[in-house]
């Protein structure tokens, strides 16, 4: 189990749990980062900024704190 | 006649407004959302024998009732209840396109779903159901192309045709164990309090209950009863409802997406992947970002300003033609200055922001429209989140180096509207173009050897009293934690050049109706102050009357007479008339006008002349942006620099130079303000905030100077 953050650029998780307050974790799961959803690391942004993860199709960016907030099961 | 009004919902960047453009044309018509600075759009068409009113809906990804764009659409689809929503969803994006499909589908209004940017599934051979999802949606679906035009008459059709159905089938799309507690809700509301089951849609009401909404407006019998309700879930699924409801949506989602994406070719090459890999990259992203910025403000400058000449030259020929015209007619003189200085100044003042805006808006849309206006937010985030602000106020701020006012139209691509209005207030305070020119000649007559030093430490004053603002600002109105920031980078596209034209011209159109007869009638005021009582010498006039009784509050920044107030007041007007303001106020006579006759024949001669050296000078420019050719221009002002010589000390030009760089922007900026965030209230605190800070950072710097 790891952190989002964690993740190295290009490797893959699973989302297993969401450590956040309810806001931030219903509006992430309405964007579909849901347990059991695959995630992606896809780039990180300059200066500890925002992260570009993907999800099913589609791409979003995070600040940092939210990444972190989401436990994944990192997968080969 | 018939007339139907349809709802435009969908997710940010599937490309509405592009199809919204494609079915009215430039009947779009933009405003605000009353009280707030959410944009509205609204379109009317007649199609067939019908009146359709198409109000698109802000962007959104779930029906919520938090943030202000969620309210004021919520507050449409409940309150105003539409004939009908138009669902423009993603095709190429379906997973997370249909959960929002899902929700509306609970608001029991019957819908139209256009599978939009259909143009692209094609071409990525993407196999599209849309019979079979036309089913499980209980809804018409058609594919939509605003790239192409395919599928516009095709949805007009279907929404006339289910309007006249008027048929709403509710699809029980949650498992039925969950259906049976909605039901449960739903006789309970029935029993307790049945009036809520008129006002809003049963299942909405129902999911919302459940999920713990409209706690307020309920008996507490009733808020009793859906908490065992809710209780029992809990134990059964061993997860709240908030989340199980969630989890619900999505799994008909994958499920409908699973059904209907037939064929769905794997490794198709993703340009936004690699183009990414670009802009995105943790070395050149920013320095690429930066340098994209520089060419913006290059282009938008360099290419309206032959535009902005052509302009100023077309308005002094017509304006010789009419006093020439007033002339024979035998006109006084008050009137004939009043409409070659008054009128004619006043229009031109307007006309010279045209220009300006329209490069500008060409080139923020196609970075819009394009993607890329996401990536600049991305790259920007963190440095711009210390202020509780995001990535997206950047480019605003940033324009505002150059003038105020499209800088001001720019934060349109702020979602947020505290954000917005953060932004907003701290654009006045970068230092534009016109400023440099007053600056500029003080520099000249005051600080030679360290001119560069003075020029950039007043961009640094300005820069740092808007950061100190914004955090005071933060503090004392936006006192919420800084919101969740969550970005979508959607794929890059290549906007149409109809949907760069129609936005460009919508919001240009907008700021002449609107802005521009503000600007126009409050110069015409000025100008009645500083030539009334007409013939007087100008220190007998109204505004050097005012002029002396506002000086006292400027005299403990070291400039308390009337001819420096007199000029930050014609500085109100524009920056960029401070220093023939000056010349007036100080030489005391005007530069001699030359007197030209013209007739209608000649001044069209001249104006296609200009017309023609605007488009020369446009080419010199652009090569000039790459370094091909290098420009000299110098303006002289001898004889007023002699005057402000005398007139200033060198303490006192700095604190001057101070106090015009912070105080109330321009007239134009002060009404694109009122109207970007439609609201007389910001807009006088604007000039409030702009004025205080101005005095007490200027009088800071005057009595550091007087110790020095």
């Amino acid at each position: 189990m790891k952190r989002l953050i964690d993740l190295k650029n290009g490797y893959k998780g699973k989302v297993v749990e969401i450590q956040a307050n309810d806001i931030l974790k219903y509006k992430l799961y309405e964007l579909g980062i849901l347990p059991g959803v695959d995630i992606e690391v896809v780039q990180l942004a300059p200066f500890g900024g925002p992260v570009k993860v993907k999800v099913h199709d589609y791409c979003l960016a995070l600040r940092r704190p939210e990444a972190y907030s989401i436990i994944v099961e990192e997968q080969p | 006649m018939k007339t139907i009004t349809v709802a435009v919902v969908g997710n940010p960047n599937v490309g509405k407004t592009a199809l919204l453009n494609e079915i009215a044309g430039t009947n779009l018509k933009v405003g605000n959302w009353p009280g707030v600075t959410i944009e509205k759009k609204e379109a009317s068409i007649r199609y067939k024998d019908y009146i359709i009113n198409f109000v698109d809906l802000p962007g959104m990804y779930s029906l919520k009732n938090q943030t202000a764009e969620e309210k004021v659409t919520m507050e449409f689809l409940l309150k105003e209840r539409p004939d009908l929503i138009l669902n423009v969803v993603d095709s190429t994006n379906l997973r997370r396109n249909l959960y929002l499909t899902i929700q509306l589908l609970e608001l029991e209004i019957p819908m139209v779903i256009s599978l939009n940017i259909w143009d692209e599934v094609i071409e990525k051979g993407i196999l599209i159901d849309v019979k079979k999802l036309q089913k499980l949606l209980f809804s018409p679906v058609v594919p939509t192309s605003a790239k192409t035009r395919d599928g516009i008459i095709d949805l007009l059709d279907k929404i006339l045709e289910s309007y006249e159905n008027k048929r709403f089938v509710q699809c029980e799309h949650f498992e039925t164990n969950f259906e049976q507690y909605l039901k449960e809700v739903i006789n309970l509301v029935d029993k307790y309090k049945s009036v809520l089951l008129d006002v809003y849609p049963k299942r909405y009401l129902a999911v919302s209950l459940l999920e713990g909404s409209f706690k307020d407006s309920i008996p507490p019998v009733l808020s009793e009863e859906i908490e065992k309700i809710r209780k029992k879930i809990k134990e059964i699924h061993r997860k709240d409802v908030k989340t199980l409801i969630i989890e619900e949506r999505y799994g008909d989602v994958l499920s409908i997406y699973q059904q209907v994406v037939k064929k769905e070719i794997e490794n198709i090459v993703e340009h936004s992947y690699y183009l990414d890999k670009i802009f995105l990259n943790k070395y050149f992203g920013l320095p690429l970002f930066l340098f994209l910025v520089w060419l913006t403000f290059e282009v938008t400058f360099k290419l309206s300003s032959p535009y902005v000449d052509f302009l100023d030259k077309t308005l002094s020929v017509v304006s010789i033609c009419i006093i020439s015209f007033l002339e024979q007619s035998q006109t006084s003189d008050f009137l004939k200055s009043f409409v070659s200085d008054a009128v004619i100044g006043g229009v031109g003042f307007v006309l010279t922001f045209v220009p300006v805006l329209l490069t500008l808006y060409m080139i923020i849309s196609f970075l819009e429209g394009s993607g890329y206006i996401s990536r600049a937010a991305f790259l920007m985030d963190k440095f711009m989140s210390f202020l509780g602000l995001s990535g997206k106020s950047f480019i605003p701020l940033l324009l505002g180096f150059g003038c105020n006012v499209p800088a001001v139209y720019a934060t349109r691509t702020i979602e947020n509207p505290k954000e917005k209005i953060l932004t907003t207030l701290m654009i006045p305070f970068m230092s534009c173009g016109a400023r440099l020119t007053v600056f500029a000649l003080f520099v000249t007559v005051f600080f030679q050897n360290y001119g560069g030093f003075v020029i950039f430490s007043l961009y640094l004053i300005g820069i740092m009293s808007s950061i100190i603002v914004a955090f005071i600002l933060n503090k004392l109105f936006f006192k919420t934690k800084s919101d969740i920031f969550i970005l979508e980078l959607p794929p890059y596209r290549l906007p149409t050049l109809k949907y760069i034209f129609i936005n460009t011209w919508i919001k240009v159109k907008a700021f002449l109706i609107e802005a521009g007869t503000f600007i126009f009638a409050t110069s015409i005021v000025i100008w009645f102050l500083t030539n009334t009582p007409f013939g007087v010498k100008k220190d007998e006039s109204y505004l050097a009357k005012i002029s002396q009784t506002i000086s006292v509050i400027f005299e403990p920044l070291g400039f308390g007479n009337w001819q420096a107030t007199a000029s930050l007041f014609s500085g109100f007007v524009a920056k960029e008339v401070v220093l023939s303001a000056m010349g007036n106020i100080y030489i005391g006579e005007e530069i001699a006008k030359e007197e030209e006759k013209l007739t209608i024949k000649e001044g069209l001669n001249k104006i296609g002349q200009a017309f023609i050296d605007a488009n020369i000078d446009v080419i010199k420019n652009f090569a000039s942006i790459f370094g091909f050719i290098n420009e000299n221009e110098e303006g002289g002002n001898g004889n007023l620099a002699k005057y402000i010589r005398d007139s200033f000390t060198k303490d006192q030009a700095f604190s001057f130079l101070v106090f015009l760089l912070l105080y109330t922007p321009c007239l134009a900026t002060v009404f694109a303000i009122k109207q970007e965030l439609n609201s007389y209230k910001w807009m006088f605190l604007s000039i409030a905030i702009n004025f205080t800070t101005a005095w007490i950072v200027t009088f800071i710097f005057y009595n550091i100077l007087k110790l020095v």
